[in-house]
């Protein structure tokens, strides 16, 4: 059989599904596999490893995320050998070589390293590669009423937490949190004023009591100096 | 026998030392607590323990520890009514009550339901119970032998199995979980050297990730998130019929409650694999074992007993490694056994020596939140219920100013709060991705373990890894870490059921 290229590829990988060599490479576009390696040479420059028979197909549901995530392990486990690496060996304290601070730390990035690798090889081959992200799709995430939820959970208690507790009096920060997060998830357009001005009181109550409650119980009688 | 007897005597007089006013004071309402926080979906036990942790801080030890310990087992209770009346389990542990007792409830039949819960926690508590009594003492002096070698191996054990049974269908990301939990124990200064790892010159970090701050944010944060993304759930409607246990679905159910029992506490003993994995497993093996099997899934009560009973008797289970090894049997053990650093209690090895006598203050613990549970689940079953109508977007912004203020106090940093967003964005990623919490929060703990005891294993030895592999226990504990990663890799299982079957032949069925 006539080889008909060499490329270069990040990963090799056998395939004991299709009992094959595999590479791929992804560049800064576009995803290339290269499925057979009696036809094409592979240079690798990253990594061997070896995909388990039918690993990879029950999992299409997570397949992006497991590929983007396996990309994060890798990169986080590099990180992580880079800087245990450059930790101090203590060679002047006649330190045992083996008890060096660096090693442990190496220890589970490498672990970490392979797990990244087999998630990567696993979404790739199922596909998980292809993002597919365009704006249309993107807008159709950020639009559904599960998502828009949690962006706003996500931004009142970020910054509740974050940024409001510590720079203003904590009453002031919590009793707005709460008054806050209670109107707006409970107000709805199209709401009567009476209705709206209803669960106005309502956070309104709770917020007092709730931030009376938890002040006095922790400056009183756990003696915490609030934030 | 003696031992037995000596045992009985200490168990007695530590249950005599929890007949006072104040203690009971505090028992009924923090078990009535854990009810209801286990009984709310989106609080779950683990969460419930972390916040109440913080609660405690000016109690004495023992009531402290007492009052967790009745949380963390009312909480486990109280999550049964939800899943029967509702269809969503109040915590994880009763995902395999609503199998059940969902049907049963349409049956018309919530009553009765919710007594043969009650029945089934009551008495896989006593069975876990039992062996946290007997069990502790005799791994604890076992424990004594553990050296560097093993408390490695079991670390890595602890991850390895943890990982796999919290993501049956996909272990990797059990295992990715515990080490990334491993990893971030890496951070702050290192026990040995005294050099301060990943540390970038904060001295915030030199004392690494605090474990309260951590878990709030993983099961508190991140639950708040989840809660508020997911749709939002029915009311419930009210039981008709009588919720008092009815003594028949005892007897007739009793093998099946004692296989739950002893499968719940051996479960709650595996490092990292708590109350759900319990019910699990003992729900599948009562349905293995069934005679009735075609009913489960439409209102079996020996399913819902099984589960019931299963999710109970881990909590005794998973407390047995926490007081012998300082090692969680379960992510509410792990709050547990952050809260018994905090008041000072050392568990680990040393404890059968150092203080016995807390072991059986422990399990009288256990036997009043279990007296506790059967009262409340009797008397107090329909107003309790009434907590189920509190709407999310009431209940989620006071249980996250909880949180923040719960990271905060135990040592008034603002940088635990920034702990505890950060482990709650990160978590609920993870969670999103179907990367279990469990072995996260282990690995925070074990990784000090972990680091410490491999260097100086390989100190000890000058670099020979052999009695890492000879020692017997060590022997014991890899074989089946390997065993266990072999399975999941479908070529190796294969060659693996091979060698089983060619050891023990397969017997045909009857």
């Amino acid at each position: 059989m006539a080889i008909k290229a060499v490329r270069p590829s990040f990963f090799i990988y056998w395939d004991a599904d299709e009992r094959r060599f595999s590479g791929f490479n992804q560049t800064k576009n576009a995803f290339r596999l290269y499925p057979r390696l009696s036809t094409q040479i592979c240079v690798p420059f990253f990594c061997f490893f070896y995909v388990p028979r039918g690993v990879g197909t029950g999992f299409m549901g997570m397949k992006k995320a497991d590929y983007l995530t396996g990309l994060a392990l890798i990169l986080l486990s590099i990180y992580v050998l880079v800087e245990s690496w450059r930790m101090p060996r203590l060679e002047h304290l006649q330190v045992h070589p083996l008890s060096i601070p660096g090693i442990v730390p190496a220890f589970l990035a490498v672990v970490l390293l392979i797990f990244g690798l087999i998630l990567v090889a696993r979404s790739v081959k199922a596909g998980g590669h292809r993002l597919g992200w365009t704006r249309e799709n993107t807008k159709k995430i950020f639009s559904e009423p599960g998502i828009q939820r949690l962006q706003l959970t996500a931004v009142l208690t970020i910054g509740y937490a974050g940024i409001l507790v510590g720079r203003i009096p904590y009453w002031l920060a919590t009793a707005v949190f709460i008054f806050v997060f209670i109107l707006v998830f409970e107000w709805r357009s199209g709401m009567p004023a009476k209705e709206r001005s209803r669960i106005g009181v309502v956070a309104a109550i709770l917020a007092v009591i709730v931030t009376t409650a938890v002040s006095y119980t922790f400056e009183r009688l756990f003696l915490v100096t609030l934030p | 026998m003696d031992v037995l007897l000596e045992n009985l005597k200490l168990f007695l007089s530590a249950i005599g030392g929890f007949i006072a006013p104040l203690a009971l004071f505090h028992m009924a309402w923090s078990t009535l607590l854990g009810i209801v926080i286990g009984a709310l979906p989106g609080l779950t036990a683990t969460m419930g323990v972390a916040l109440i942790t913080t609660l405690t801080y000016k109690l004495p030890p023992d009531l402290a520890i007492l009052v967790l310990i009745c949380v963390y087992v009312g909480a486990i209770y109280g999550g049964s009514r939800t899943a029967i009346l509702i269809n969503i389990p109040g915590t994880p542990a009763n995902a395999a009550t609503t199998l059940d007792g969902f049907p049963l409830a349409k049956q018309g039949l919530a009553g009765r339901a919710m007594g043969v819960a009650t029945s089934g926690s009551v008495l896989g508590s006593i069975i876990g119970m039992f062996f946290l009594a007997t069990l502790a003492p005799l791994l604890g002096n076992y424990a004594l032998k553990f050296q560097s070698y093993e408390f490695f191996w079991l670390a890595i054990f602890g991850i390895v199995i943890s990982g796999h049974l919290t993501a049956l269908d996909d272990p990797i990301k059990g295992w990715i979980a515990g080490f990334l939990g491993l990893l971030s124990a890496m951070v702050g200064q290192e026990g040995i050297h005294a050099y301060d790892r990943f540390t970038y010159g904060t001295t915030e970090l030199m004392g690494g990730f605090a474990l309260i701050p951590a878990m709030v944010g993983a099961f508190g944060l991140a639950e708040v998130l989840s809660v508020m993304k997911n749709p939002q759930a029915e009311m419930a409607k009210n039981p008709q019929d009588s919720v008092i246990p009815k003594l028949e679905d005892i007897t007739k159910y009793w093998r099946t409650i004692v296989r739950s029992g002893l499968i719940g506490t051996v479960i709650g003993i595996i490092p990292g694999v708590g109350e759900d994995i319990g019910a699990w497993v003992s729900y599948a093996a009562a349905r293995r074992k069934s005679k009735e099997r075609e009913k489960f899934g439409k209102g079996s009560v020996e399913g819902l007993m099984a589960a019931e009973t299963g999710n109970n008797a881990v909590v005794p289970g998973a407390i047995i490694p926490v007081l012998t090894l300082a090692i969680p049997g379960s992510a509410p053990a792990a709050v547990l056994l952050a809260a018994m650093f905090i008041h000072g209690i050392r568990p680990g090895p040393m404890i059968m020596v150092e203080a016995p006598f807390f072991v059986y203050q422990v399990v009288a613990m256990v036997f009043f939140a279990t007296i506790a549970i059967l009262i409340y689940g009797i008397a107090l079953t329909k107003p309790l219920l009434k907590v189920l109508a509190i709407p999310r977007t009431r209940l989620m912004p006071v249980v996250f100013v909880l949180c923040v203020i719960g990271s905060y106090a135990i040592t008034s940093r603002l940088f635990d709060i920034w702990v505890m967003v950060g482990f709650g964005v990160f978590g609920f990623i993870l969670r999103e991705m179907k990367y279990p919490m469990a072995p996260l929060v282990l690995g925070i703990i074990l990784g000090d373990l972990l680091d410490k005891n491999l260097r100086r294993g390989l100190v000890l030895t000058d670099g020979d890894i052999t009695p890492f592999f000879t020692r017997p226990i060590c022997l014991v504990l890899w074989l089946i870490t390997f065993i266990s990663i072999l399975m999941t890799i479908e070529p190796a299982r294969r060659g693996l059921q091979r060698v089983f079957r060619a050891v023990w032949p397969e017997r045909k069925p009857g």
